[in-house]
């Protein structure tokens, strides 16, 4: 008989930066916060696939107001160099956005690479305001300035799993943001 | 979005880190020059320049310079003397110091644990440690001038 799939990811996590309380609560905050700015103006929030479903999803649910949820995926470095150079949109907005009030959800936010990208791109689209919510920022890592308009937590730079974010499409589904063992990804440390 | 194709060469990186951090910005449709620009940061006493210094790549739409060391984190001592010698000397000069840590986390969040290790067994290119000599007491070009997207 295997393992527990769940005792196996708890396992692989080396320290617990973000507890589930603390996200709760300060995604309430934040949807306290986007309830108030947002009153009125019928805002869209653009999710970006996968790692932002978990966020957006407890995001709007704290949010009191007329709002609609669209979904973006973009395709990342790494798996995505075999079949093309470039950065490509593989889910695109199911509506316009020409006119409206959008906010762009975001697990985390580090190099800002992907967000440069998808900002440009969105702007091409003629939103009435764009604005970025986040639930992490690692601005160590930054390359582009980004403003944000919203951020759930700054966080040191350590390379982190859950709610939400993964390593090789596992980890997702942990409730609390961690930090994972070097030795999963076949490193012994961070500086080995 | 622009045309991202360049009709130029790749430049001869110094470091497979270097040529790996072009693919990524190349991805990403982030625009890039490699080591254009030299900056002398010490000057003997009849002002010949002693010491330079000639970031790894210049990003013209974030007007930002970047500097990627692989060197491990004891050992970068001298360039981090470097880089507080340009930050006086040129403030308005903006420049972000990627060690190999934030290289390696890099990778690791994009999969490239694999480049890491083939990375491990690679060598320097003797030519090209980023760190040039310039004859002048200002800002000077290097030879290395293509826009790359």
């Amino acid at each position: 008989m295997n393992e527990a799939p769940t005792a196996t990811i708890h396992a692989d996590v080396e320290e617990v930066l973000l507890t589930e309380e603390q996200i709760q609560a300060r995604v309430a905050e934040l949807g306290i916060q986007l309830t108030a700015d947002y009153a009125g103006r019928d805002p869209v929030l653009i999710s970006v696939l996968k790692g932002s479903i978990v966020f957006l999803a407890d995001l709007v649910r704290g949010m009191e107001l007329s709002l609609s949820i669209d979904i973006m995926e973009v395709s990342s470095y790494g798996a995505a160099t075999e079949s093309s150079g470039q950065v490509r949109i593989l889910k695109d907005l199911s509506n316009a956005i020409e006119g409206r009030h959008v906010i762009v959800v975001e697990d985390i936010i580090d190099t800002g690479l992907t967000l440069n990208y998808l900002l440009r791109y969105l702007r091409e689209k003629q939103p009435a305001s764009l604005t970025i919510c986040c639930l992490l920022d690692k601005p160590a890592r930054r390359l582009t300035e980004i403003p944000i308009d919203y951020i759930g937590f700054t966080i040191p730079d350590r390379f982190v799993v859950g709610y939400g974010l993964d390593y090789g499409e596992r980890y997702r589904n942990l409730p609390y943001v961690g930090v994972l063992r070097p030795s999963v990804y076949g490193l012994d440390s961070p500086e080995s | 979005m622009a045309d991202l194709l360049s009709e130029t060469s790749p430049p001869r990186f110094a470091h497979d880190s270097e040529a790996e951090l072009a693919r990524v910005l190349d991805f990403y449709q982030v625009a890039w020059r490699y080591e254009p620009d030299v900056f002398p940061i010490t000057w003997s006493p009849s002002g010949a320049v002693v010491e330079s210094f000639a970031p790894d790549f210049y990003l013209p739409e974030l007007d930002l310079y970047v500097e990627l060391t692989t060197l491990r984190q004891s050992l970068v001592r001298k360039k981090n003397r470097k880089l507080r010698l340009l930050r006086q000397l040129y403030p308005e000069v903006r420049i972000k110091l990627l060690y190999m840590r934030d290289f390696r986390a890099l990778m690791v969040k994009y999969g490239r644990v694999d480049f890491l290790i083939e990375m491990s067994g690679s060598n320097v290119h003797p030519n090209g440690n980023g760190n040039g000599h310039a004859n002048g007491n200002g800002r000077v070009n290097g030879s290395a001038q293509a826009v790359h997207r």
